[in-house]
């Protein structure tokens, strides 16, 4: 086979539109765990956000409408995990997992009520964008979702780090009870980066309908949150190294499409498995050395004693 | 002991909850559906527990899930979260049909083949898992990560399986060819259909509460969860704990595969045993993590898993919905457990 | 003389008398569980003045700060600020009055910068944080005070008495007219205390208002102005000016019954030392890396039959990766360790503890109990290997030694099923000595590693932790006791080590100790003299 293919125009263009929907879920994942609260319902607050953004997306025919009420609901899910975490100090694992699995029955169940079962499952108008032949056409000619969520990611990295709510933000993961010494309210900033961020999951969730297949089908994610999950571990909780590590995933994920193309002899289900096996490699990586925030995973108690 | 009395009513309480806001919610959507729910329940009840033939579809289902949750439980509590159980049900279920196949020309009977194939499925579930238990104790790799990936990895195998190599070509699906009888669970109910892989995991789940109760092996173990720098500077090797934690939680998983090979279908096939896997972890962190409380909590989500299964033939009551269910039924626990601990801090 | 009442009032001196009293709290009570923290208490500090709080660790002195800065909230009483009651329901409200506290263990965001942390909850900048304009406010602020402190010094890079000046630093840029700090001086060499009481003594005379809390006599008498005591959660006396007093009427009130003055003032003797005693743990040439740095360097060290050796040093000197070193946690580079004679180099944690090693961790939540599980088996954490040679675990055998303990040791708790985590500090160091001592019973000579052992516990069971550590001693064991406490070492150890950036230069002969040049060695200022 031709191995230029590898590095092609189209190739590259691909990692670009894959890692979008990644990238998303992980800058909301980043904010969120900055403040000191790890989402593990990412996957299932994906899950529910291409659900309800694609009925909203189906029956308002639009996709703006879609990616509002996609957020509108991760909003909520988002205040349920802060409420259970920060104010009750569940475990962040147990909640968060719980969590996942009641959005990933919630996102079935209301496309089930919604839609029903039909033969040909309805769909939706996917972003597009002009294409072309060209390696810059290519790059400047992908759909709008994939410039704004690079501009997204400039805007979480000025706001973590050149704004005074991304300094309490950072203090409030590092040391809560330093921050809450100065005055810092560490419940509303922890509720605020939970809910922001359970909003920017379900919409990275919304867009995959939008931008991949115009349908809503139960097992869609396919394991995408986790993935984001893991992208800001290795992305050190560092918004421009996370998109750097989304362009990584979207490149295989690109690669094994193109490379379903060229290897017929393979069975697909080897090659779907490209990007899984991908993900634990790199986890070795990622781990060498990762230091999060200090106060991650550890509910803020004020009354606390030594 | 006024302090436990009040504990047992919080826990009343919570359930209690649980179980209205699961039956209100049930109720509005079979009435959505278009459906009285009154009949539709009579039947769910009948199919789950009321008869010989849905009480054994009740056991039949809470097998897989006793061990899933077991698997969950024992990573638990050696601070690991194994949350890939569905992947190593799957790499059991592999191993004892592959074993079952390879059997096949051999012609043994039950009293070889069947712990053969069993043992097959635990040491497949424990080698799924040996790679993320090897990064987490060499590399330091979170196993949530590895084990979930491999999820992916195990159902896609298996899809692979059940078209390629193994395919029941009659089927039209992904299904595999039957293993010969040797390899089959021996029935216990069998009016009803109930196989005797429940009373086999049952026991499992009791060793497991015997093991980490009652050797120095599993309060080891128990430390490491509760808390792992104590536990090293006690002299507890936390690579050696959670290795061995690790494979015993896959191991049982794959166990749970193998059973339901082994009981049920006969066969490998895609979807057999549907996120039962992530149910499990519900259910382990209902029980408290407690091999033994697993047992009952077991059956109450297997009679909730069969009546959903029946209203799901009857008014069409979505199958994702009993998976919302359970999740909530989780969440109002933990939930009212939270708020009954905030108000009894400082004890002393 | 009307006109010199007016002029102290102005800020410069202490003013007690006619005008309110700049924070006054009547009648403050708090209850956590079962403990009466606080009841009923009365305080009043003056405008200007340095009020020293005393009170053995327990004392309800920390609590009553707390609620002054509304980290606690008060089950009963009233606070009133320039004679107008207020409420303070979180440190924001305190800060809004100009009520700030510096905490015994300072809460500081250890990878932010100075700048970050003194201007954090602040920040003053609009919609961006403007970085320069910042931190040359901070470094102005820092220059006017004389707090020389880099700015943009990361914070986890700093010295003990420096965080403590960032500390200061924060609560000057918001403007602080109460400066409230806990037990500052603990974990301090005696010279940065000094350095630190002349930045007190200078803010002060800036119309700083400064409550110290603190247990130590020495530091009351010296720099307070007035006095106010407490005990068992009571004030038992109240703004005594410091001139009107002694060390011997404080010690009264701090520990109420008058007979039992004699004993406290006195430290219970050393066990005398054996002229042949044998050593036990011998540290020869011990080097230790972690990733990134030499953690200890050359390091040569003895403690032999029936001593206790005290290891000095500020914070981060090294004394933590000895001990992991010593206990096997961490790989040497180079050197040897050895255990009544035998090479333990290379050996693994649970032979180590087998020979006759034992620990005190540091940390004793988070490397000491297993909260989630009951007291008892916290307790046979390490004594597991002991009590269940064959691998079966007899929960019966486990209870025996447990209920002995919480016995003897007068553990507070209502059964050895009760959970850890419920437990107070005091009651978790006592059942994590108790398991350490009885890990020593095993053996003829055994060695016995206690880190910080004694820290944030109230006065009877610091006096109880001492006496064990004495016992292991007299029975032929080797204690090494590592503390940031110099105070503690001086009473409680036949000879002082001091370590300093992984380095031990310098072991002190007692009982006669200079606490200056023990000082000197903590801060490495030996080597500068002779380099």
């Amino acid at each position: 086979m031709d191995w230029s293919v590898l590095l092609s125009a189209d190739v590259l263009g691909q990692m670009l539109f894959f890692a979008t929907p990644l990238l998303l879920a992980a800058l909301g994942e980043v904010i969120t765990e900055r403040s000191g609260v790890l989402n593990v319902a990412i996957e299932g607050l994906m899950a529910l956000g291409a659900s309800v953004g694609f009925l909203a997306a189906y029956l308002a025919a639009s996709n703006g409408v879609g990616i509002g009420a996609a957020m509108a609901a991760g909003g909520l899910i988002g205040l349920l995990l802060a409420y259970g975490t920060i104010s009750l100090q569940v475990s962040q694992l147990t909640l968060g997992l719980a969590l996942h699995v009641l959005c990933v029955g919630l996102a079935s169940l209301l496309y089930r009520l919604v839609v029903g079962l039909q033969f040909v499952p309805p769909q939706i108008q996917t972003f597009r964008g002009k294409g072309g032949d060209t390696l810059w056409q290519v790059l400047t000619g992908l759909p709008g979702p994939v410039y704004a969520v690079l501009l997204l990611a400039v805007v979480v990295h000025v706001i973590i780090f050149h704004t005074p709510v991304g300094l309490r933000l950072r203090a409030c993961g590092e040391n809560p009870r330093a921050a809450d010494l100065l005055g810092v309210n560490v419940f509303r900033i922890r509720y605020l980066a939970t809910v922001v961020g359970s909003m920017l999951i379900a919409a990275a969730g919304a867009l995959l309908p939008m931008m991949l297949t115009a349908t809503y089908s139960d097992r869609m994610i396919g394991g995408r949150g986790w993935i984001a999950l893991m992208l800001v571990i290795l992305g050190r909780w560092l918004p421009f190294r996370i998109v750097l590590g989304g362009w990584l995933f979207g490149y295989v994920e690109a690669l094994q499409y193109r490379l379903g193309l060229q290897l017929v002899t393979v069975p697909p289900q080897f090659l779907l498995m490209l990007p899984y096996v991908f993900v634990i490699l790199v986890a070795i990586r990622a781990y060498g050395g990762a230091a999060g925030p200090q106060a991650l995973m550890r509910p803020y108690d004020r009354e606390a004693r030594g | 002991m006024e302090g436990a009395a009040r504990d047992w009513r919080w826990s009343v309480l919570a359930y209690a909850l649980a179980l209205a806001l699961t039956l209100a919610v049930t109720t509005v959507i079979i009435v959505a559906l278009g459906h009285d729910p009154i009949p539709a329940y009579r039947t769910a009840l009948k199919d789950s527990v009321g008869t010989i033939g849905g009480l054994s579809q009740t056991l039949n289902r809470m097998t897989p899930l006793l061990l899933a949750s077991l698997a969950f439980a024992l990573g638990f509590k050696a601070g690991a979260f194994n949350i890939g159980m569905d992947g190593q049900i799957y790499a059991g279920a592999i191993l004892a049909t592959g074993v079952g196949f390879l059997l096949a020309d051999l012609e043994v009977g039950r009293i070889v083949g069947l712990p053969v194939a069993l043992l097959a499925a635990g040491v497949g579930g424990a080698l799924w898992i040996l790679l993320p238990a090897v990064m987490r104790v060499v590399w330091g790799v979170n196993e949530i990560f590895t084990t979930v990936m491999l999820n992916f990895v195990a159902t896609l195998l298996v899809e692979y399986l059940a078209t390629g190599p193994w395919n029941d070509p009659m089927a039209g699906e992904a299904i595999t060819l039957p293993v010969p009888r040797g390899v089959t669970l021996p029935m216990l109910l069998a009016r009803g259909g109930a196989h005797s892989g429940v009373i086999l995991a049952s026991i499992v789940a009791l060793a497991a509460w015997a093991f980490l109760y009652r050797t120095r092996a599993g309060y080891e173990l128990r430390a490491v969860g509760s808390n792992p720098l104590a536990a090293q500077m006690a002299g507890i090797s936390l690579r050696r704990v959670h290795l061995l934690a690790l494979l015993l939680s896959g191991a049982a998983a794959g166990l749970g595969g193998g059973i339901e090979v082994a009981g049920v279908h006969h066969r490998l096939l895609l979807g057999l045993t549907p996120d039962y896997g992530i149910m499990g972890i519900l259910i382990a962190v209902l029980a408290g993590f407690h091999p033994v409380l697993l047992i009952p909590a077991n059956f109450a989500f297997a009679v909730l898993v069969a009546a959903s299964d029946s209203l799901q033939r009857t008014v069409g009551f979505p199958s994702a919905a009993v998976f919302m269910l359970q999740a909530l039924v989780v969440i109002i626990v933990i939930g009212v457990q939270a708020l009954q601990q905030r108000r009894r801090r400082f004890v002393i | 003389m009307p006109s010199l009442t007016e002029t102290s009032g102005r800020g410069a001196g202490p003013s007690f008398g006619a005008e309110p009293p700049f924070v006054h709290a009547q009648g403050i009570s708090k209850r956590f569980g079962a403990i009466q923290a606080l009841d009923g208490v009365n305080f009043e500090v003056a405008r200007g003045e340095i009020h020293v709080v005393l009170g053995e660790n327990g004392a309800g002195k920390t609590s009553l700060m707390s609620v002054l800065t509304g980290l606690y909230q008060a089950d009963a009483g009233e606070i009133l600020v320039d004679g107008r009651p207020v409420r303070i329901t979180s440190p924001a409200d305190a800060l809004r009055l100009g009520i700030a506290m510096v905490p015994q263990h300072v809460e500081l965001v250890n990878n932010l910068t100075v700048w970050e942390n003194v201007i954090l909850g602040r920040e003053q900048g609009g919609l961006f944080l403007r970085r320069d304009h910042q931190r040359q406010q901070v470094a102005e602020l820092a220059q006017r005070y004389d707090l020389p402190i880099d700015p943009d010094a990361v914070v986890a890079s700093l010295a003990a008495g420096q965080k403590q000046k960032v500390e200061i630093l924060k609560m000057l840029h918001r403007q602080a007219r109460l400066l409230i700090l806990d037990e500052p001086t603990t974990y301090l060499t005696p010279q940065e205390v000094d350095s630190l009481f002349g930045t007190l003594t200078s803010l002060v005379q800036r119309g700083m208002t400064v409550i110290l809390v603190t247990h130590k006599l020495r530091d009351a008498l010296r720099i307070g102005n007035r006095l106010t005591v407490m005990r068992g959660g009571r004030v038992v006396a109240a703004g005594v000016p410091a001139s009107e007093t002694d060390e011997l009427q404080l010690v009264r009130w701090l520990i109420g019954g008058q007979d039992e003055t004699g004993q406290l003032l006195e430290a219970e003797p050393l066990p005398p030392l054996g002229s042949e005693a044998a050593p036990v743990l011998q540290v020869e040439n011990l080097s230790v890396q972690v990733p990134g740095r030499v953690a200890l360097r050359d390091i040569s060290l003895t403690v032999r039959a029936g001593e206790i050796v005290g290891l000095a040093g500020v914070a981060g000197s090294g004394q933590r990766e000895l001990a992991e070193a010593l206990v096997g946690l961490l790989p040497t580079a180079g050197g040897r360790v050895l255990l009544n004679g035998t090479d333990i180099t290379a050996w693994p944690v649970a032979h180590r503890l087998d020979a006759g090693l034992a620990c005190i961790p540091e940390d004793r939540l988070r490397e000491g109990i297993l909260p989630s599980m009951p007291i008892v088996e916290t307790f046979v954490l390490g004594l597991h290997r002991y009590l269940f040679p064959d691998g079966r675990y007899r929960i019966g055998k486990a209870l025996e030694a447990a209920n002995r303990v919480i016995d003897e040791y007068k553990v507070k708790t209502p059964h050895a099923w009760f959970p850890t985590a419920a437990l107070s500090g005091g009651n978790v160091q006592k059942v994590i000595v108790g398991r350490a001592v009885q890990m020593c019973s095993y053996h003829r000579h055994p060695a016995l590693v206690a880190m910080n052992p004694t820290r944030g516990l109230d006065v009877r069971t610091v006096r109880d932790v001492h006496h064990r550590l004495r016992q292991v001693a007299s029975q032929g064991g080797a204690v090494l006791l590592v503390s940031e406490d110099l105070d503690e070492l001086m009473g409680n150890c036949h000879r002082i080590a001091v370590i300093y950036q992984g380095r031990v230069d310098a072991v002190f002969d007692g009982p006669d100790y200079d606490r200056y040049q023990i000082g000197e060695y903590m801060l490495g200022r030996h080597e500068r003299e002779a380099g």
